[in-house]
């Protein structure tokens, strides 16, 4: 993938940071696939996939001069901020509304599973969660694609709050090994 | 916790994926500023990330990238579509005079690009031109050469002799304009300094009817001197620049009229 780039990771970020055409054209041209499969795996429905990924790129090329190399790569500050909008979306006040149209169950348990339907989960990190065990499953789907917070997770599951904690950084950490 | 227990701890992917808590991302941040370690471990997981996400990426709508640099430009105060140094002075410019600007740089572009335009389209007009002016002379060969071989009155085939038995030969003779033409069947190519030379044969004598070069065009079909009067045809192998008299041993082709 990086062998393919034209830019550095240093060039990229000054290219945004100029705000230039160019900068925008290689930004969206190499990344919004990736940004939009994130987005598509928290919003199923694709219009509004499209929808939030046009507010993750406005948002990035806004607060592009917010960005801080010390903390992480610049893909992964694109991919927090997809990851962020989509939960947004998926939580806010107008797509509780649209999704009460259609049939839907409110039991926990079915909100749980809804997301790692095997359907829905042929791609990414999706893929790779799919080979977790299945309690692990549960709790990174709940936070990662999901994004609800520990406590959050704990109530619904009926688990303390430090067994949600350890249990998804030892998800996590066997997640790391399942990708390489 | 010692950086092994943390790399281990999933702390790190946790981070890496916006899953702490605002509390645990300063922990992380001062662990990475800390240890090289921790840091490297973080970049590893990013990367790792990164490359699974473009490896699984599937294209997002196409529309969608004029519909974001339509927002992303409209608005030329905040992001600027041509980068141009923002200088307060300049800032403190009328909006009008900012749009002339645009404006001027837009019909620059406009103008540059018409007038490559107008020169392709000058080259093909003149490539086409002459493409049609040698269609048009080589159309009038041949039909100038269809009307030789129809309008003659005369023809002598002539036939290959002992001293080349492949070749062969066509004279059409018109006998009311004395033309006569050399159509070529199949003469070798001589060498270098040789030429073929053509003979009309009156009363035994041989009459000069001029020498010509084997060309590659498709009919090789040759006007030769005019002759008042011939029984015969017939071609020689000569030097270079033809003969006065043909030299007999090296006869290619004759035929009677």
């Amino acid at each position: 993938m990086n062998s393919t780039s034209k830019y550095s990771e240093q060039e990229l970020i000054v290219l945004l940071k100029e705000q230039s055409n160019e900068g925008f054209n290689y930004l969206y041209d190499n990344y919004s696939g990736a940004l939009f499969t994130i987005i598509n795996q928290v919003v199923a429905d694709k219009d509004i996939a499209s929808d939030v990924l046009q507010e993750v790129f406005v948002n990035i090329w806004r607060k592009i001069n917010l960005y801080d190399a010390t903390k992480g790569r610049i893909f992964t500050w694109m991919l927090n901020i997809a990851r962020n909008a989509a939960i947004d979306k998926v939580r806010s006040k107008g797509f509780i509304i649209n999704l009460k149209n259609q049939p839907i169950s409110d039991n926990v348990n079915a909100v749980i599973t809804a997301s790692v339907q095997p359907e829905t989960c042929d791609v990414g990190l999706k893929k790779v969660l799919m080979k977790l065990k299945e309690e692990y499953r549960t709790l990174i789907d709940l936070s990662y694609f999901q994004g609800f917070t520990h406590e959050e997770i704990s109530k619904m599951l009926g688990i303390p709050l430090g067994t949600v904690k350890t249990r998804i950084r030892t998800a996590l950490s066997q997640l790391r090994i399942l990708i390489q | 916790m010692n950086s092994k227990e943390y790399i281990s701890s999933g702390m790190i992917e946790s981070y890496v994926l916006g899953l702490l808590s605002a509390e645990e991302n300063l922990e992380m941040e001062r662990a990475c500023a800390e240890y090289p370690e921790i840091k490297a471990a973080r970049e590893a997981f990013e990367l790792l990330v990164e490359e699974q996400a473009m490896e699984n990426a599937k294209p997002a709508p196409r529309e969608l990238k004029q519909k974001i640099a339509a927002e992303l430009f409209s608005d030329f105060e905040s992001a600027p579509v041509i980068p141009v140094s923002s200088s307060p002075v300049r800032d403190r410019s009328p909006k009008t005079f900012r749009w002339l600007r645009y404006a001027a740089a837009a019909s620059f572009i406009l103008l540059v690009g018409s007038l490559w335009w107008n020169m392709n389209l000058k080259n093909e007009n003149r490539e086409i031109k002459a493409q049609l002016e040698d269609f048009n002379n080589r159309l009038a060969q041949a039909e100038q050469d269809a009307r030789v071989i129809q309008g003659s009155n005369k023809i002598a085939i002539l036939a290959g002799t002992a001293f080349s038995p492949q070749s062969s030969a066509t004279v059409y003779w018109d006998t009311t304009s004395h033309d006569v033409y050399l159509l070529v069947n199949n003469l070798p190519i001589p060498a270098s300094d040789e030429q073929y030379q053509l003979w009309a044969l009156l009363d035994g004598k041989p009459i000069d009817m001029g020498v010509f070069e084997i060309t590659q065009k498709p009919l090789q079909l040759y006007r030769m001197k005019n002759a008042q009067a011939a029984q015969a045809f017939a071609i020689t192998l000569e030097k270079k620049g033809g003969s006065p008299t043909p030299t007999l041993e090296k006869i290619v082709v004759l035929g009677n009229l």
